[in-house]
């Protein structure tokens, strides 16, 4: 899966691109996720996968490979973004074999 | 008429900023070093103006409506976007634009078969943040940034980001203002952000593509780098090479000069650049 597999028209591509440039957006991931994600229109599929932070099922929907960590730092915060930091790891836990770095 | 005094090429891999202290210490001098190489040929040559080339990396090109470039028509920028500034760990900056110049290459290369886009409202991420924070850390050279689509496919070629580059040349110096012109691209080396590679860089590709602008014969890096190679290097991340051969179009047959290169992958990025001395002939 890669930036070839993207499907444009996913409606979690469209939600996470307008989240990272608003940041009342941002306050509502982090508090009505629900809401968000019907408002986005994102069928079940994808509320299961985002609200559940299952990036594997996100990649093969057609979400852009930009946007996986981007989620992971949602949901861990976006600062001091080091391999071994909280959302870089919650990456490497959902996406890597375990014992990958 | 405008003169292009510089044209350089460099990595905008936010770890440079963001947490360098987590590279091993000759990984931090070399990226540390190697900016400060690339700081001093870019003030060398006194530019009045940058015209940048860079991965938008969705965060302007909503995925509903995608340009292959978006010229920048505002003569004041600020960045890092709200979002991306803990992440970056660069302070809020304000940077002069050049409107009539981000109009002219609109207007001129539509003349010339690009039919660009263009805003007055654009975000910046480390795209311009890196960059401009290790070679005009006092931001007083005006930008006039032009994002591009290097991970949404379809990307334009590398043909056509040569070709781009070439027309964009011919504009810059048919501006009729008598302004010293750098042209700076960013992004790469080899990285691959939320993909397979995501936690590497690909050594042997990066300095073979740097062995490659080295010899100055841009007929053959189009044959040899193709975006498929580029891909396999990384995916969405050294497919921002896609900029660099923007450059490479304005440069035509001269020679690059690597200032720095440190695979780093602590950052997760293949971190270096290149100059090309626009006063050498082709």
């Amino acid at each position: 899966m890669g930036i070839m597999d993207t499907d444009r028209t996913l409606p979690t591509n469209t939600l996470i691109f307008e989240v990272r440039r608003d940041r009342k957006l941002v306050e509502r991931f982090a508090n009505d996720l629900e809401g968000l994600m019907t408002q986005y229109g994102l069928s079940d599929v994808e509320k299961k996968a985002l609200r559940e932070i299952d990036l594997k099922t996100l990649a093969g929907l057609g979400l852009h490979p930009y946007f996986l960590p981007q989620v992971s730092r949602l949901f861990k915060g976006t600062g001091y973004n080091h391999n071994e930091s909280a959302a870089a790891r919650l990456y490497a836990s959902k996406m890597l074999a375990p014992g990958k770095t | 008429m405008a003169d292009i005094v510089s044209v350089l090429a460099l990595a905008h891999a936010p770890g440079a900023t963001g947490w360098l202290d987590k590279a091993p210490r000759h990984e931090q001098d070399g990226i540390i070093n190697g900016y400060a190489e690339m700081q001093k040929r870019l003030a060398a040559t006194n530019p009045d103006v940058i015209v940048g080339i860079a991965n938008d990396h969705l965060l302007n090109f909503h995925p509903a409506n995608v340009p292959d470039w978006c010229v920048g028509t505002s003569d004041h920028w600020e960045g890092p976007a709200e979002w991306f500034r803990d992440w970056v760990n660069v302070p809020h900056y304000e940077v002069a634009g050049n409107a009539g110049l981000g109009r002219t290459i609109v207007r001129e290369s539509g003349k010339r078969g690009f039919n660009l886009a263009f805003s007055d409202k654009l975000l910046f991420d480390d795209n311009w943040s890196v960059p401009l924070h290790f070679l005009t850390p006092r931001h007083d050279v005006p930008l006039v940034p032009i994002h591009m689509n290097c991970v949404l496919p379809p990307m334009p070629s590398t043909q056509r980001c040569y070709e781009f580059g070439q027309v964009l040349a011919d504009v810059v110096r048919a501006w009729p203002e008598k302004k010293r012109v750098a042209i700076m691209a960013t992004g790469g080396l080899s990285h691959d952000p939320g993909g397979p590679k995501y936690f590497g860089v690909d050594e042997p590709f990066d300095r073979g593509f740097l062995s490659l602008l080295n010899e100055g014969d841009p007929q053959k890096v189009l044959r040899e780098i193709t975006t498929g190679k580029m891909i396999a290097a990384g995916d969405g991340g050294t497919i921002e090479l896609l900029a660099w051969f923007v450059a490479l179009g304005a440069v035509g047959k001269r020679k690059a000069d690597t200032a720095f290169y440190v695979p780093s992958v602590p950052l997760r990025c293949g971190m270096g650049g290149v100059t090309w001395d626009m006063q050498s002939k082709e």
